[in-house]
């Protein structure tokens, strides 16, 4: 089932090309426009020009790690996208940390494409509201 | 490719169930596209693309399911027990594909990520 997204914005961070792919298309064909970067620097520059409606941003980024680019994103003047950490076993403290840097939702991979196309949908359409990181960590578990 | 590369057999199976999921996504890009020309193509001629619609949409369920059953044996996959994925490797005759998965299981990229070179074939 196609959804229609009027083309919402969404940045996609992962050093995994097989992952950026993989969203790239369900995110397409969900109706989002979809913008990907490899590495933190890559992220840095697009959020420069873009106004996503969110970011998913992988922990584990080249050159800058993706706590790091979202630190950066924190000393600008413009507000943080609704964003979905993803990352390779979070830790407890990782997704606190992730919380506390301004992310709204957080994802243990592996993951399914469904799964988290449902997580990006629910930040486009409810951006001020995230998932609690106590509910985080259950669903993860 | 190096054809002594050896990786873990949770990695491996991980690998394989992210490409899985990864031709599920491409799949269900077709089925979009497939229902998309369904409306603009006379009804006389909706049989055929109703059939591909049916055939593709089992494919994109054929090839989740698969990826999630691969991703639970990567879970559950002994630890410290590893498999020789190089001569395996060098049996994906898809560059762009043998070279992902080359990258994710350790081994050197051979640099192929540009679309138009993402479906050669090195059969010659």
């Amino acid at each position: 089932m196609v959804m229609v997204n009027t083309g919402s914005k969404v940045v996609v961070a992962d050093s995994d090309r097989t992952v950026l792919e993989l969203l790239q298309i369900r995110l397409d064909v969900a109706g989002y426009h979809a913008c990907v970067a490899r590495n933190g620097p890559a992220v840095l520059e697009t959020l420069k020009y873009l106004r996503p409606s969110a970011l998913v941003i992988d922990v584990a980024l080249a050159e800058m790690n993706g706590f790091e680019v979202l630190e950066a994103l924190s000393r600008r003047p413009e507000r943080l996208p609704p964003t979905l950490v993803v990352g390779r076993k979070l830790a407890a403290e990782d997704i606190t940390k992730a919380l506390s840097l301004g992310a709204r939702d957080c994802m243990t991979k592996p993951f399914s494409g469904a799964d988290v196309l449902d997580r990006i949908g629910r930040l486009v359409r409810d951006p001020g509201l995230g998932v609690p990181a106590r509910r985080v960590q259950w669903i993860d578990a | 490719m190096e054809s002594r590369l050896d990786a873990s057999l949770a990695s491996t199976l991980d690998v394989l169930a992210w490409e899985v999921e990864l031709a599920g996504a491409r799949s269900i890009f077709l089925d979009s596209v497939i229902g998309e020309m369904m409306k603009v193509i006379p009804e006389t001629d909706q049989g055929r693309f109703v059939e591909a619609m049916h055939t593709v949409d089992l494919l994109s369920q054929q090839l989740t399911s698969l990826s999630a059953f691969t991703r639970r044996l990567s879970s559950v996959a002994p630890t410290g027990s590893s498999v020789a994925v190089g001569e395996a490797l060098g049996d994906i005759t898809l560059g762009a594909l043998a070279d992902r998965m080359a990258s994710a299981l350790g081994a050197e990229e051979r640099g192929i990520n540009e679309r138009d070179e993402a479906g050669d074939l090195d059969l010659f």
